[in-house]
């Protein structure tokens, strides 16, 4: 394996990582703000 | 370099998935439609009573040969101190695709303008504004012969209080209810429990001073209710006029509604009792649950179809088309 292949590799773990805590952050702040789960019911 | 790569790349998706997940619309398109003459028209800032606030928005469907319609009520969110009608226009919108005529109304908000305006006032205005509506489509040839009601949070409170509580002095037949997250009574073991886990609710303790909930209570209804009030149940009476599940009886009209558990803006066991009340005098309902929502109804999309489906199918059975 390449050392392109692996960066393109942590890249994409890095991108998957921030979609799912944009997603989390999202839900986090409405829950902080209406009441609600973390998990459950929805994806993220 | 990599290193500013991971980073921008880690912003740049943190970014987009949370504008997504902010901007997804779970029901898509199916409620909403392209606005326009063809499907009807919109009557706006009609005024009912005196006060600024007293106005209404109706909307009539392009199909005008009906000997009779549906009129559809529907009244705004925002915690009876916030909002206005034109938050539902697509609500409005949608009833009115489906044939209805649509009504979205406006009343006096709580406010340092309006200090005296509460939850009591709020339905008193709602009820007064009917018979403007009622002859505001009359006099656009739409005869109105039955009506629902429904609305969101604020709103639901005062829908159901109207459906539930003035049914029986309404123009027309009220045929049904159909709303979200709407305080439905106030009891004291309900409301202390708000946005705590619905699995494990606390008990009132009587060494406790609940005088704030007291003075919530009070602004709500217009009344003064004091924590030894709370304590001896003499707060109920003071806050009948208020909750739409203290006046289900068997002759209530059908309903649709949906709670968040979690909910942090009112109190979902207070949900449990309209779904009781009903169930013991045997009114057709449907109360759909939001195990992981809270008052937004935002973490479970499934349910909310759910809801939308029955209140559909409400609206053709109990409505009529």
């Amino acid at each position: 394996m390449t050392l392109t292949q692996k960066r393109l590799i942590v890249l994409t773990a890095v991108i998957l990582a921030a979609a799912i805590s944009g997603r989390l952050a999202v839900r986090g702040f409405m829950n902080l703000l209406l009441g609600g789960t973390m998990f459950g019911g929805n994806f993220l | 370099m990599w290193g500013f790569i991971y980073v921008g790349a880690f912003i740049a998706a943190f970014a987009v998935s949370a504008v997504i997940k902010l901007t997804y619309n779970p029901l898509g398109d199916k409620y909403s439609m392209h606005w326009d003459d063809s499907v009807g028209t919109v009557y706006s800032d009609l005024s009912y009573n005196e006060g600024a606030a007293n106005k209404f928005d109706l909307y009539v469907p392009s199909d005008s040969g009906k000997e009779n319609y549906g009129l559809v009520v529907y009244l705004h969110a925002g915690g009876f101190t916030s909002g206005d009608k034109a938050d539902d226009v697509e609500m409005l919108q949608w009833l009115c695709s489906k044939g209805y005529v649509a009504a979205g109304i406006n009343y006096t908000l709580f406010s340092e303008e309006h200090p005296q305006a509460n939850v009591y006032t709020q339905s008193m205005e709602i009820r007064d504004s009917i018979p403007f509506v009622l002859e505001e489509a009359e006099k656009l040839g739409y005869h109105i012969d039955r009506m629902a009601m429904s609305g969101g949070s604020a709103g639901h409170c005062l829908a159901m209080l109207y459906a539930y509580r003035d049914a029986a002095a309404s123009p027309v037949p009220v045929k049904m209810v159909f709303g979200a997250v709407g305080p439905s009574c106030f009891y004291l073991e309900d409301w202390i429990n708000m946005g705590c886990d619905p699995k494990h609710p606390i008990s009132v303790d009587s060494d406790t001073d609940y005088s704030g909930m007291a003075g919530l209570f009070s602004v709500m209804a217009g009344r003064a209710i004091t924590n030894n009030m709370l304590m001896n149940g003499a707060y109920l009476d003071e806050v009948k006029d208020i909750s739409a599940a203290m006046w289900v009886d068997e002759n209530s009209v059908p309903s649709v509604f949906a709670y968040g558990a979690w909910d942090r803006a009112q109190a979902f066991s207070a949900s449990k009792r309209l779904d009781a009340a009903l169930t013991e005098h045997g009114v057709p309902h449907e109360y759909i649950v939001f195990e992981h929502s809270g008052h937004g109804l935002q973490n479970d999309n499934s349910q909310y179809a759910q809801f939308m489906v029955k209140v559909t199918e409400y609206l053709e059975k109990y409505l009529g088309t």
